[in-house]
């Protein structure tokens, strides 16, 4: 189990080089710091939802609804800050994207309806009230242009965008609870075996909610990075956010099966759907078919999950 | 026969699936080292009654005492915190797990100090009380540190009831342990259960349709027939055929 999930990360790593190479010399402006950073920075949303999006899949839970929720939580912040201040703006934002996670655990884990079924209502109903909040319209925000305008400086060599930070920063928290935690452990048991998990003694439930609790805050950190990014709060904002998370976590290696994979092979899977999307758009392709190579991406994914999926069962029977 | 030695008592028991009377006033006690085997036909409620013991149902009515004290168990992880183990018919491992990490599934040791307040697991604190209680049942294992998915049903057996006995204050419950298991297999079981045995420590109930194997290591034989405890049987004053007739209902005085 160890080896094989180095050798994932591994096979995964070296796509996103063998991609890198190849668009850098196929696609003219690709390869460059401004267009390599602009990837990663645009990559970073994604990534900080797709963090507590590995933990939820390792699981076996699902969140299709953290789109909606990140234009909820950036209308609801926005439009307070316009109309009251900035602190305020910022914790009724938090408000919104905790709303939202609570709902999502009320249903999921006290009326134990399907995670996917919660969430996919969500999706729908949470989009609605964010444009019943921003009356349909784009609202402009002031003040808040620190994210999306500054650069940390690393050891004097390099200045990162603080998207860039703020991702690093989730991936290591996650890394970190994932590996190293008991929490992280009983997840991954939920996963693999929940009956075994319940007879143990572990809680399922409380173990869950805590997931969505840790995905609310990770939407109210993607919302505050896109509303510093673009200005705005749209009925737009944060719009596929649940398809490309999901997208990676699946190319990532958790799968839908959970029970396995991590938050490495996540980044790298964010990485990789950013550097092709990056290179589509270079390469002056319409963005019709930019969506029907996105869709495809997710479709390979699940297949390459299918395959390895069966690949593990027949070791298991020939030993 | 002092109270002391009372380890499980178990009065008056009922469970109703809907209309299924599952069990029906079952009343017994086991005592402190003793190994009782439960034996009955399918659908008599062994495992019904295994599971309102291990906390992993809920009992329609009736007491459970352990060691004297009544207990109510509305979760697994209380009554194995109450000294009760069980090893589950299905084992209850997580395929992806390793023995260790088995073995301390829910029950995870973590770091002292500050690294507790995060939950930071002790892998090899738990690595190593792992492999000292491997040695203990004098188990063997090709590769500790393999996921228990590669291993055969007899070694993932052994792994489940290694547990069990590292847990284990007052009682193991067995369900089926050589069930699923051949010949080599389930005699290896039976030789572990043995060693428990002659430990003396712990007490033990076993369920089983194979007469021949708890007859090798019981003490005492409880027989279930549609949810009613039909007889308490002390072994060496009774044959196999006595038992048989009780399970079939064919046994008249
Ligand atoms: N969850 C359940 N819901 C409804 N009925 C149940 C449930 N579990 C058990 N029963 C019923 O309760 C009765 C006793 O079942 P139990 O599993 O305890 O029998 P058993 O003695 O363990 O049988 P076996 O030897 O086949 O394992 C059976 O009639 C069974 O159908
Ligand atoms: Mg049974």
């Amino acid at each position: 189990m160890k080896n094989f999930r180095v050798t994932g990360i591994q096979a995964r790593l070296l796509v996103l080089i063998a991609l890198v190479v190849m668009f850098s010399l196929t696609t003219p402006y690709f390869f460059g710091v401004s267009n390599l950073t602009n990837i990663i920075v645009n990559a970073s949303v994604v990534g900080v939802i797709a963090c507590p999006m590995t933990l939820l899949l390792v699981a076996r839970q699902i969140d299709i609804s953290v789109g909606s929720a990140v234009a909820l939580s950036a209308a609801v912040f926005v439009v307070m800050s316009e109309k009251q201040s900035l602190i305020i703006g910022l914790v009724s934002g938090l408000a919104a994207a905790l709303f939202v996670s609570a709902l999502n655990v009320a249903a999921i884990v006290y009326l134990r309806v399907e995670s996917i079924i919660v969430t996919l209502a969500g999706l729908i109903a949470f989009r609605g009230l964010a444009k019943v909040v921003l009356d349909g319209r784009s609202v402009t925000i002031n003040g808040w242009d620190y994210i999306g305008e500054h650069r940390i400086n690393a050891f004097g060599l390099l200045k990162v965008p603080v998207p860039v930070v703020i991702f690093m920063v989730m991936l290591l928290i996650f890394y970190f609870i994932m590996r190293a935690t008991k929490y992280g452990s009983n997840m991954y048991a939920i996963g693999a075996n929940p009956e075994s998990a319940r007879l143990s003694g572990i809680k399922l439930e409380v173990q869950v909610a805590k997931a969505f609790a840790l995905m609310g805050l990770a939407v109210f950190i993607a919302t505050t990075m896109t509303v510093s990014m673009t200005g705005i709060a749209s009925p737009t904002s944060g719009q596929n956010l649940e398809f490309l998370a999901l997208t990676a976590v699946i190319l990532g290696g958790v799968g839908l099966g959970g029970g396995r994979g991590n938050v490495l092979g996540t980044c790298l899977a964010v990485l990789i759907l950013a550097v092709v999307d990056n290179a589509l758009v270079l390469r002056g392709v319409q963005s019709f078919w930019q969506e029907v190579a996105r869709g495809s991406l997710l479709m390979l994914a699940v297949i390459f999950d299918q395959l390895s999926r069966k690949r593990d069962k027949t070791v298991r029977m020939g030993i | 026969m002092s109270a002391k030695n009372v380890t499980l008592k178990v009065e008056n028991l009922n469970k109703n699936y809907g209309s299924v009377v599952a069990l029906s006033n079952v009343s017994f006690e086991i005592l402190k080292g003793e190994v009782v085997a439960l034996v009955g036909d399918n659908g008599a409620g062994k495992s019904t009654l295994v599971k309102c013991v291990a906390g992993s149902v809920f009992p329609s009515s009736g007491s459970i005492y352990l060691d004297g004290e009544k207990v109510n168990f509305h979760t697994p992880g209380q009554a194995r915190d109450a000294g009760i183990e069980t090893v589950y018919q299905q084992l209850a491992l997580v395929d992806t797990f390793n023995i260790s990490e088995n073995l301390f599934l829910g029950k995870e040791v973590k770091r002292t100090g500050l690294s507790r307040l995060f939950g930071i697991l002790d892998r090899k604190e738990m690595r190593r009380q792992a492999l000292q209680a491997i040695q203990e049942f004098n188990a063997t294992f090709p590769d500790v540190n393999a996921t228990v998915e590669t291993m055969s049903g007899g070694q993932r057996q052994i792994v489940a009831m290694t547990r069990g006995a590292f847990w284990g204050k007052s009682l193991l419950l067995l369900d089926e342990p050589t069930a699923a298991l051949g010949v080599q297999e389930s005699k290896s079981v039976l030789e572990v259960i043995e060693r428990f045995r002659s430990q003396n420590q712990m007490s033990l109930l076993i369920i089983s349709h194979n007469l021949e194997h708890v007859w090798q290591v019981c003490d005492r034989i409880l027989v279930l027939r549609g949810g009613n405890l039909v007889a308490n049987l002390v072994k060496k004053d009774v044959t196999k055929s006595d038992v048989v007739s009780h399970i079939t209902g064919a046994y008249s005085k």
